[in-house]
């Protein structure tokens, strides 16, 4: 057996070696890589692009319109807390506080897709969070009022009256919010219309005397 | 980011054409490491040859803490992945059925393919009795579907039955796979050699 031989035997019974040991070493690597997290939902990219983009927002005016045509699909979510929600809110809205958002029976509302969802708040804060939190987790059909309850008001509860030199679409926006605020209950009415109270005289009762009837002649013959 | 298909990176339309290109890629491999010849293979179970074993003992083991750690670096999906299912005891009688077919014609059913490719008349006649018992199973199917259907544990992993963590399992089967080279080699080294 020559040298050389005996050599590239080594090396040969070598490699093998290195390569089992390379390979128990991977599998034991396997025990110190960390424990990561995996996400549920959308890849974080796609979130980001959500984020950016204001598509989730209603404006106050667009869900009043449809509020009031009584749109079945449209399920309104009031992400305050309990009690600023018994204060007031939104007529038909279900209250989820974003604390309470993973609650087994209020989550059942967020992920579907069945309604469009509109969430709200005082502000856009609080319904952002959920929102963010929903869409992380790839709830479908999520919407933030814009403005919340807050723009609620400045637009459709209490409108501000348009300028003169305003155009004729922001006098029938005006008219719309007027007319919406009535129909969610709102009574005074700033805009006083003058009502002639016409007082029609009394027509004289006649008082018709009954009149005698002739009494016919009883018995006879 | 993977897998690549159920993840719409490659379209599905190229399913089929990938499933092509990888079966060819599988074929030439086979042949190219001498699968296509019924000695090498039964060598297993004589003792003169354990190049099978050492093959696919080590493209399961490569594969499995490969997939690990692509998992770990994201670019696979282990989830997503299909396990097959289950079926205990048609695995087991088929298993049975499966190595006397192995033992007997030299071949398993992917390298008698193989052996067919470059024509061999071992593999063509053991592909002829392949599809005859292929014609066999089809047609006693009602007869045999109980066994076929009974004994479905569904996708069940080891990891999951045994309640342990699935890196001490890759380890262990590392182990193993590691003490059946050496096994094989000193069996191999014993027993006398047959040139073919």
């Amino acid at each position: 057996m020559s040298a050389t031989y005996t050599t590239k035997k080594i090396l040969v019974k070598r490699s093998y070696q290195f390569l089992a040991l390379i390979l128990i070493l991977l599998a034991g690597g396997l025990f110190l890589i960390p424990k990561h997290q995996k996400h549920d939902g959308i890849p974080p990219e796609q979130f980001v692009k959500n984020l950016l983009s204001t598509e989730r927002y209603i404006s106050t005016d667009l869900l009043a319109d449809r509020m009031v045509n009584q749109d079945p699909v449209l399920l309104l979510i009031d992400t305050r807390t309990t009690e600023e929600f018994e204060k007031f809110s939104l007529p038909n809205a279900i209250n989820i506080p974003l604390a309470q958002m993973f609650d087994e029976n209020l989550n059942a509302y967020l992920n579907q897709d069945i309604y469009d969802i509109v969430l709200f708040a005082n502000d856009n804060f609080l319904a952002n969070e959920a929102w963010m939190i929903g869409n992380r987790l790839g709830y479908q059909r999520l919407y933030v009022l814009d403005g919340g309850l807050n723009a609620w008001f400045e637009t459709i509860i209490e409108p501000p009256y348009p300028k003169e030199t305003m155009s004729k679409e922001a006098f029938e926006l005006y008219a719309f919010r007027k007319a919406a605020g009535k129909y969610f209950g709102v009574a005074n009415d700033t805009v006083e219309i003058e009502t002639k109270v016409i007082k029609k005289k009394a027509p004289k009762k006649v008082i018709t005397k009954p009149k005698k009837k002739k009494k016919m002649p009883e018995g006879g013959c | 980011m993977g897998p690549l298909i159920p993840n719409e990176l490659i379209p599905a339309e190229w399913n089929f054409v990938l499933a092509i290109l990888i079966g060819i890629a599988f074929g030439y491999i086979l042949e190219a490491s001498g699968f296509s010849s019924s000695r090498k293979l039964v060598g297993v179970f004589y003792g003169y040859d354990f190049a099978v074993l050492k093959v696919f003992f080590t493209a399961c083991v490569v594969a499995l803490i490969g997939l690990n750690y692509m998992d770990y670096l994201n670019w696979i999906d282990m989830t997503q992945l299909f396990v097959q299912p289950t079926y205990l005891w048609a695995a087991i009688v088929g298993g049975f059925i499966m190595g006397i077919g192995f033992l007997a014609g030299g071949f398993c059913p992917g390298t008698s393919l193989c052996a067919v490719g470059i024509g061999k008349i071992d593999g063509i006649v053991f592909t002829i009795g392949l599809f005859i018992g292929i014609v066999i199973f089809s047609e006693s199917f009602t007869w045999l579907q109980p066994l076929y259907e009974k004994s479905n544990l569904g996708h069940i992993t080891l990891d999951e039955t045994l309640g342990i963590s699935p890196y001490l399992i890759i380890f262990i089967f590392t182990l193993i796979a590691i003490l059946a080279f050496y096994i094989s080699d000193v069996v191999r080294k014993r027993v006398k050699k047959v040139f073919y």
